[in-house]
């Protein structure tokens, strides 16, 4: 199920927030867990047994752990066990296909390529359950010993399938004793209203652009198309993606959680470090404590910190996909963010705001292309015909693609800085009781909006009746 | 009272989904939606195969989403909402100042060359008959000047010209683009309707008959009925724009003229005979178009009194419904096929030895895109 369906904001939702409301606090988990599993069974009936089965190996990984406190051979074993399943798991059903494919065409082997289906939020759930076994080892947690507040925090269903990962680290106390109140409820609202509108209102109508576009020949697009496709991709992404984290922390304070926020303005960054700290910010966050720091991050010498700045940067990239340019993806923030680290970043500091923000968006923007297209070839194109390199500078297309869109454009463009809050926030402050009963009524109106493109999204008349 | 603000958010919030959903739940449900044009999903069959492959969540979240409360009122909003961010078009449809006109996707050559290749082997194998050829353009290529600014729609005259260029010296071009471009101040176009009005086809007629060798019979002849001025067609159904005036169709009759004797309809399984090609019951119905020789068919031929013994044969999409009776005035039998809903070679349905004349009639849009034409080769 995704949260943008009407199926999610009409039936499921009310139905799961009521009887949770109305559940008594001690079996308010267990309704998580049973609410979760069947949120994500709707949408993998099998594979629902994979998440059961990683939650009980890393519930009773994280027992022994704890059993074998004094055991270190044993401790790590355990620990061993649990990391091994997880990266299996996304082995399996992530990258194997992958390695299939390159293994046959690189030796010329010819290895069955099963294919498997991609699990909804697998990426997201291994690498959860992993913080709670890694933190454990770490003695940075405590065990968590109720095997039904575990899973729920496994299967809350929030977060499920697209982030923010949230370790257990954040949510263990609130795991046992949360707090849940009208006025963190009508927080939540907020939060979800906010997201599903850039979701629905933005990402989707500003992708259409982009679908335009990515769908034409690369070789005869003019410059100015070029850049209006994939700025309206660059724009898709961040709404859809901050989109679903909002949602995801309103669900969650709804409950009663308070998840980590994931993106914070990130196209107002100065430099392309500075991006990675506002995009994305709990994958990033991730990374740096169970894999930069153990590999001894930027401590052990210059060479060492710029070989393990790639190896976070290629699984970066890796997490995103597999797929060759999603690895090229993160080796290119990788390179960037080298040359900031060797000095670069100082000159960038110097620069005046608006010149160092608009090199770390373009650079970003690039960095989307070779997201974007489908193989090299095609990427290279696409440079080239951003670069000028078809020859036609400006068409009409890139015009009316433009001109149809100006107005989401713009809001795109304000709304990846902090105006609107800004203006927000003056509006709270000078009429502070006013907008208190506005917001709510603001809140249904934006509801209303996005359930009529919802709505619209499966209208599809037959022009002509039988054919 | 203590947080109230944030007690009328829960509220209001909560009971705007409980209320909207136990609406969707208990309202009566419509098995066919006349704007869509299409029977709506029903509620899907519970089993645990039916679960385990997703079949039943996919079929529910469908059933929701088609018998969603005020689903129409919804598509509206969304609409409107289009047009105020800067848009002049809506699903496909471009919302011009008094009509609507449908967006056409840029033609695939390759596959319109396939086309002209198979009629101008259609041809080669038919030198005894006149073959004629009329492409007429849609209201987007009349009037192109009243699309939004900048918009990449192609130029309908020069696809027209380009199609007529490739065809064989021994087809017969019939323009049927000036006739409707000197006349565009008339209304030729349905507004909210892809199809051309029985006015616009009078036009073409009128023009290209005479090409075919006889003499049109003058406008002034016929009596128009208004038979419906309630008309909302394909265009309005798409769009859900309400704004443009609804539409007339228009019945014209030659009294004084020969008469229709018979209309034989074939469904691909069984023959129907009517007694007229006006189909009265369409009149009421949401697709008023179809009052013109009813819904496509695979094969439909009139039957007049004309007594000249003289056979034509229409190879045609829609736009030949309201144009066909022009022609019956000349021709005692025509038989009209329409590809698009035949699998066998045409040799096998009409014997080609009988008939003095063949006319391909199509519209742009539908002679761009389609890809039965090629059929003509079985």
């Amino acid at each position: 199920m995704v949260f943008s369906s009407l199926t999610f904001l009409y039936f499921y939702l009310p139905a799961v927030m009521i009887i949770y409301f109305i559940c008594p606090n001690k079996f308010k988990n267990l309704f998580i867990l049973i609410s979760g599993l069947f949120f994500y069974a709707w949408g993998e009936p099998i594979y629902v047994l994979i998440m059961l089965l990683s939650t009980l190996i890393d519930y009773t990984a994280g027992r022994l752990i704890h059993h074998f406190d004094s055991d270190n051979k044993k401790r790590t074993l355990f620990l061993v066990v649990s990391v091994c399943m997880n990266i299996g798991l996304l082995a399996i059903f992530k990258y194997s296909s992958f390695f299939i494919q390159n293994i046959n065409s690189i030796f010329g082997a010819d290895i069955y390529n099963p294919n498997l289906p991609l699990p909804i939020g697998i990426s997201f759930y291994t690498f959860q359950s992993m913080s709670y076994t890694i933190d454990l080892y770490r003695r940075n947690i405590k065990v968590q010993r109720n095997f039904i507040n575990f899973a729920a925090y496994v299967t809350l269903f929030p977060q499920i399938v697209a982030g923010p990962i949230v370790r257990y680290e954040d949510v263990q106390n609130e795991l046992d004793s949360r707090i849940i109140n009208v006025n963190k409820v009508s927080e939540g609202i907020a939060y979800f209203v906010k997201g599903l509108s850039k979701k629905v209102l933005l990402a989707n109508n500003i992708g259409l652009v982009w679908t335009q576009v990515k769908a034409s020949d690369f070789s005869e697009i003019s410059m100015a198309t070029a850049w209006i496709g994939i700025l309206a991709f660059t724009f898709q992404i961040y709404f859809d993606f901050s989109g679903y984290s909002d949602m995801a922390v309103g669900l969650g304070k709804m409950m009663g959680f308070n998840f980590p926020e994931n993106f914070n303005y990130p196209y107002i960054s100065k430099s392309i470090s500075e991006f990675w700290r506002r995009w994305h910010i709990t994958l990033g966050s991730w990374f740096k404590s169970y894999v930069y720091f153990p590999l001894g991050g930027s401590k052990k010498g210059l060479p060492r910190t710029l070989i393990n700045l790639l190896i976070v940067w290629m699984l970066t990239g890796l997490w995103h996909g597999a797929s060759w340019n999603f690895i090229l993806w993160g080796l290119y923030f990788g390179i960037l963010i080298i040359i900031e680290k060797l000095g670069f970043g100082k000159i960038l500091e110097k620069l005046p705001a608006v010149l160092s923000t608009l090199y770390t968006f373009i650079m970003v923007v690039f960095g989307w292309v070779l997201f974007e297209t489908e193989s090299l070839t095609d990427c290279a194109m696409y440079f080239k015909a951003m670069l000028g390199g078809t020859g036609v500078y400006l068409d009409s297309n890139a015009k009316y693609l433009l001109l149809s869109n100006l107005i989401i454009f713009i809001i795109c463009i304000l709304g990846s800085t902090k105006i609107f809050k800004k203006l927000y926030e003056k509006a709270v402050f000078k009429f502070n009781l006013l907008m208190l009963y506005i917001q709510p009524l603001a809140e249904l109106g934006m509801m209303a909006l996005c359930t009529a493109f919802l709505v619209n999204a499966t209208y599809n008349p037959f022009l002509y009746f039988r054919f | 009272m203590k947080n109230l603000p944030q007690k009328i958010s829960f509220i209001l919030f909560f009971s705007f989904l409980i209320v909207m959903a136990l609406i969707t739940v208990f309202k009566p449900k419509l098995d066919f939606s006349e704007n869509e044009n299409r029977v709506l999903e029903k509620f899907p069959e519970f089993s645990a195969e039916k679960i385990f492959n997703r079949k039943f969540m996919n079929g529910l979240e469908s059933y929701i989403s088609d018998h969603f409360v005020g689903r129409t009122e919804w598509i509206r909003t969304k609409t409107g909402a289009e047009l105020l961010s800067g848009k002049r078009e809506s699903n496909g449809v471009f919302i011009l100042k008094d009509r609507l006109a449908e967006k056409l996707p840029e033609p695939d050559m390759k596959e319109v060359d396939k086309s002209i290749a198979a009629i101008n082997n259609f041809s080669l194998d038919n030198k005894n008959t006149h073959i004629y050829a009329m492409i007429v353009p849609t209201s987007t290529g009349i009037y192109s000047d009243e699309l939004p600014l900048n918009v990449p729609q192609y130029d309908q005259k020069m696809f027209i010209d380009e199609v007529y260029d490739k065809l064989s010296d021994n087809i017969i071009q019939l323009d049927a683009y000036t006739p409707l471009y000197t006349n565009r101040q008339q209304y030729i176009y349905y507004r909210n309707d892809h199809h051309w009005t029985t006015l616009g086809a009078y036009y073409a007629y009128d023009s290209a008959v005479k090409d075919m060798g006889f003499t049109p019979i003058p406008l002034g002849k016929y009596d128009i009925e208004h038979a419906n001025n309630e008309f909302k067609g394909t265009l309005y159904s798409k769009a859900l724009y309400d704004k443009i005036p609804a539409d007339t169709v228009d019945i014209y009759y030659n009294t004084s003229g020969p008469e229709i004797t018979s209309y034989e309809v074939n469904d691909g399984k069984e023959t129907t005979e009517y007694s007229s090609i006006y189909f009265r019951e369409y009149i009421d119905k949401k697709d008023k178009y179809e009052t013109f020789c009813g819904p496509n068919e695979p094969v439909a031929t009139i039957k007049t009194n004309v007594g000249n013994n003289s056979k034509l044969l229409i190879i045609k999409d829609s736009y030949a419904h309201c144009y066909v009776p022009f022609l019956a005035q000349h021709y005692s039998e025509i038989t009209m096929l329409d590809l698009r809903y035949i699998n066998d070679s045409y040799k096998d349905i009409v014997n080609m030895d009988e008939y003095d004349d063949v006319l391909f009639l199509y519209n742009v849009s539908t002679f761009a895109s389609d890809t039965n034409i090629k059929k003509l080769d079985f």
